[in-house]
């Protein structure tokens, strides 16, 4: 989560007067850093996940699964560790199953209750490789484990179902209503206590003006009030001015309704970033990934619950996008535009609204009509050198104002850091990064990272989404895939995932035929660049005018999850299983690795045509079925209770033998 | 007269030759597909107003237009073999071959066979040796149930591919892993008992052994055992055992109607195309993966057939 340095944060008055100079800065220091990486060759691929746990406190005796804030002192536990394990002696040395692997890497989160954990090296493309990173997850939660108390477990449910009731939730409990958040439903204790969080907090909430406002439809069941009116807000708080937010109607009919970054920040995802083999090939796999992000996210849908209820979406994503919306009245266009630039369509975590590759096959009709861009930015990376697309990426992103300024990084320009640049760049949060290489590492690349996925409950689940995305990179590399649309039916198709059950019953844009023309044998040569120069003749090298193409909305077409994973029936679009299998069908992969990747294809093929079910419709299930569930959309504490339990169990045996979470792990009970 | 039919790289050639269906079942959907679009880029490029001079290149039937004789034989497609290959340094990929040797072909030819189809590969991708090449006998059927792959007589035209031809054959390999032209050797659809039975015969040891897996999660636990023991490293292909059938071939090369290339006659006496039976040699398909990137970056098929009136004939 960005950069922890200490320091003196500014409060948003004063930041918002140094937010002109850090852009400029930021700007600088990517020119600088650009001119020194872009020349960056063939660098292998590496690739990394990253893992984000809920810490939960069980309560055997009193039925009660609570978030535990005890992320600090489990950190400070690991971090010693980790020095005893470099010094030889610690526990954590690695023998037997994880001999010869670097221990995982545990790093703060927003919330206080989470925890991140990452591979302790990148990952190759050697098969060997990808056998490991099951174990490695699995081995993760393990050190994790062992470092907390023992009623407390990691698990990777996306959010906590009960945060910000009214219970005591907590543990250690405080009550709400905090400086920072100023939210009615939990306390500034809910976020990691280092600077940066609070005030990132803060300062969203100071920009936008008001409390930031997450209204969730709820899932109305039968004996859900209509209209429902949320029971668990205040409407006669008076501790801070925000407190009227809910009393001027922040609070929708039949919506739960959040307020506080936690609710959004606190959420749990699974994020796959890559090491690309230069610039271009970075710029063409962030271009390509980008149609993927929406379909990706239904497929791994696991968030049915907020705030105690049901509610009527199965992905965290537009809740993120709301809990760090900074953009006041004007930008939101709830106001005539008097002291801000723009009007923004989308929050700063949302998808992603530029295409970066210099492709051939990258129409104009693809780029977003209403992508705001910073002028005076983009032409200073123009001046500076910067290609057009590349530019207006950049000065997109910094259309935003830095959130978190220390004053001490003001005093001096230093081009050899990227402090300025990662400040805007990293709280951009869209589902696709295109990241430079840092300027102090040489031995590190261009990278791109994928963010939409939800965090599965099971390593297992967690181990084939990453590897399938990766896959899946070595195929479109390898097949020359292209999967462009216009990039605004990838905006479409990410709130077409967020509809409950969207993986069976709703129907994405994806492009209908992914490969590329054929180009004649003698052309393909001169077109990719080849210094190659024939003497027999110069007619060879011409290539032949191409057909003209047809019209943008021939290309692609509305097709069920089940199309675009396994193929559609009717053979237009191959399906994504297929062309991975192709590509494995095309390179050596031994016979073990080979068993250990069908069955993590296989999981996702099911996913994608029902035979299984996702995190969320197996939640949704379980509170069904609960015999304390009344069919009024509550998630009780004892509910709640109970699936912590099924989901820890689910852990470990990953619905092995009729176990629970069979439903989602292995369609049959024996 | 030989044949040389290519495919050219078909990583780029777009969708024909790139998914098969089923996805799982081994096939030669692929081989079929990429040799038939490739024939039909070439003939297009042919016809092509922008290419021309070549005023016969209005008449697909007429083969010499986009094909090429030379002394080799009939190259169908014309190959140019000035055109680089990889684009990066030979030491950035593994290249691995797999050379099919096809039923019923006298195992007196596999010598120079073996020699053709590798130098053909050479060739194409512009380098002087490959990493690892798998050589597949015709006639063996792999069998995960119960590891006694079978030989099947009949689909080798009553000529089984016995044990004493691989031990010859293998032989010529052991030659080209002398002369550094191939790194390493692998075969195909061995199990544990004909590869011990092999092994001794051997002066350099396979590398792999490439099995088909219906269900890839069940391996005879013998196998694994055993190729762990003498460090043969176990591969999954899907490619079936008569990768190029005399039918095939001739659909895919017979009258333009038919959807063929219009090169051979629709039967062997008709007039309507080189005349003769066909015979299909053998087919070699290689791969050039950049390794530390994962990419496949070219691969292909060669396939040689004989088209004459006396292939009966083999002394």
């Amino acid at each position: 989560m960005g950069l922890l340095a200490l320091g003196t944060a500014l409060e948003w008055p004063e930041a918002k007067k140094k937010a002109g100079q850090v852009r400029q800065w930021g700007i600088e220091q990517l020119l600088a850093n650009w001119r020194r990486a872009r020349g960056k060759e063939r660098d292998a691929l590496l690739w990394g996940d990253e893992i984000e746990y809920l810490v939960v406190a069980l309560d055997d005796a009193a039925k009660k699964a609570r978030l535990s804030l005890a992320q600090a002192e489990i950190l400070i536990s690991l971090a010693r560790d980790e020095e005893l394990w470099k010094s030889g002696s610690g526990k954590r040395s690695a023998t037997g199953d994880h001999e010869g692997e670097e221990p995982p890497h545990f790093h703060p989160e927003f919330g206080r209750f989470m925890l991140e954990a990452t591979p302790g090296q990148p990952w190759g493309i050697g098969f060997k490789d990808l056998l490991k990173v099951e174990s490695n997850m699995k081995w993760r939660r393990e050190v994790a484990k062992a470092h907390m108390a023992p009623n407390e477990v990691p698990i990777t449910l996306t959010t906590f179902p009960r945060l910000g009731t009214s219970d005591d939730y907590i543990q250690p409990y405080y009550p709400p209503s905090g400086p920072a958040l100023r939210s009615q439903f939990v306390p500034d204790e809910i976020a990691n206590p280092h600077i940066r969080f609070p005030t990132l907090a803060a300062n969203i909430r100071s920009r936008r003006g008001r409390k930031v406002e997450l209204n969730v439809p709820v899932f109305h069941d039968t004996n859900t009030p209509r209209p429902f009116k949320d029971p668990t807000v205040n409407y006669d708080l008076h501790n801070w001015p925000e407190d009227d937010d809910v009393r001027n109607g922040a609070a929708k009919d039949d919506h739960v309704y959040m307020d506080a970054m936690a609710f959004g920040m606190g959420s749990c995802c699974l994020q796959i970033t890559f090491q690309a083999k230069n610039m271009t090939e970075g710029r063409r796999l962030y271009d390509q990934l980008s149609p993927l992000g929406p379909i990706l996210l239904a497929l791994t849908a696991a968030t049915p619950i907020y705030k105690g209820f049901l509610v009527d979406t199965d992905v965290r994503w537009n809740q993120i996008g709301n809990a760090v919306d900074d953009r006041t009245p004007e930008e939101l266009g709830e106001a005539p535009l008097k002291n801000d630039r723009w009007r923004i369509p989308k929050s700063r975590y949302a998808s992603n609204s530029t295409y970066i590759s210099q492709d051939p096959r990258l129409r104009k009709e693809y780029f977003d009509p209403d992508l705001v861009v910073d002028e005076d930015i983009k032409k200073r990376l123009m001046d500076g050198g910067m290609d057009e697309l590349l530019a207006t990426h950049f000065a997109h992103l910094f259309i935003r104002d830095p959130l978190v300024i220390f004053s001490e990084d003001l005093e001096e320009l230093d081009l050899n850091k990227s402090d300025h640049f990662e400040n805007l760049q990293s709280t951009n949060w869209q589902h696709m990064r295109f990241k430079p290489p840092p300027p102090d590492k040489d031995d590190i690349g261009w990278r791109v990272e994928f963010r939409s996925m939800e965090i599965q409950i099971t390593d297992f689940e967690n181990a084939a989404f990453s590897i399938f995305i990766v896959l899946i990179t070595r195929a479109i590399l390898s097949f020359d895939l292209n999967f462009y649309i216009p990039i605004q039916r990838t905006t479409e198709n990410m709130e077409t995932a967020h509809a409950r059950n969207a993986v069976l019953d709703r129907k994405f844009w994806f492009r209908k035929d992914p490969f590329p023309r054929r180009v004649p044998r003698s052309a393909q040569h001169s077109a990719n660049g080849s210094t190659f120069s024939s003497t027999t003749s110069s007619a060879i090298n011409t290539p032949p005018p191409s057909p003209p193409l047809g019209p943008v909305e021939t290309e692609f077409d509305l097709m069920t999850i089940d199309d675009i994973v396994n193929g559609c029936t009717d053979g237009s679009f191959p399906g994504l299983i297929p062309l991975v299998e192709s590509y494995l069908n095309s390179v050596n992969v031994d016979v073990e690795t080979r068993c250990f990747l069908a069955s993590y294809l296989d999981l996702i093929r099911k996913r994608a045509n029902g035979t299984l079910w996702t995190g969320a419709r197996w939640m949704r299930e379980f509170v069904a079925k609960h015999p304390s569930y009344k069919h009024d959309s509550v998630v009780s504490e004892e509910i709640t209770y109970d699936l912590v339990k099924a989901v820890e169990e689910m852990t470990a045996k990953e619905g092995k033998n009729g176990s629970v979470g069979w439903e989602l792990l292995r369609g049959k009970k024996v | 007269m030989n044949l040389i039919l290519s495919s050219s790289n078909i990583m780029q050639a777009g969708r024909q030759s790139v998914i098969r269906q089923p996805l799982t079942q081994k096939s030669n959907v692929e081989l079929i597909n990429s040799l038939r679009s490739n024939f039909l880029a070439s003939q297009q490029t042919e016809t092509s107003p922008t290419n021309g001079t070549d005023t016969n290149g209005q008449s697909v039937s007429h083969p010499r237009s986009w094909a090429l004789q030379t002394e080799d034989g009939l190259y169908i497609p014309e190959i140019d073999f000035s055109q680089p290959g990889l684009s990066e340094d030979r030491d950035q990929y593994d290249i691995t071959v797999k050379l099919f040797y096809l039923p019923g072909i006298p195992v007196s030819r596999r010598c120079a066979h073996t020699r053709e189809a590798i130098d053909l590969v050479l060739k194409e991708l512009h380098v002087k040796s490959i990493d690892l090449l798998i050589v597949s006998f015709p006639g063996i059927l792999f069998d995960a149930d119960d590891d006694s792959e079978e030989e099947d007589s009949e689909l080798s035209n009553g000529e089984p591919d016995d044990f004493d031809s691989m031990v010859q054959t293998w032989h010529v390999l052991e030659s080209l892993h002398e002369q550094g032209v191939i790194a390493q050797l692998g075969v195909a659809e061995f199990g544990s008992e004909r590869l011990a039975r092999f092994l001794p015969h051997t002066k350099v040891k396979p590398s792999v052994d490439q099995i088909n897996l219906k269900d890839c999660c069940v391996v005879p636990k013998h196998l694994i055992l055993y190729a762990k023991q003498e460090h043969i490293q176990l591969l999954t292909h899907n490619d079936c055992h008569d990768i190029l059938p005399v039918g095939t071939t001739r659909e895919l090369l017979g009258p333009t109607e038919k959807s063929g290339a219009g090169i051979l006659a629709s039967s062997p006496e008709a007039n309507d195309g080189i005349q003769g039976d066909v015979e299909p040699q053998w087919v070699v398909k290689y791969t050039a993966v950049i390794k530390d990137r994962g990419v496949v970056e070219n691969k292909g098929y060669f396939a040689s057939a004989h088209v004459g009136t006396c292939l009966k004939d083999r002394s």
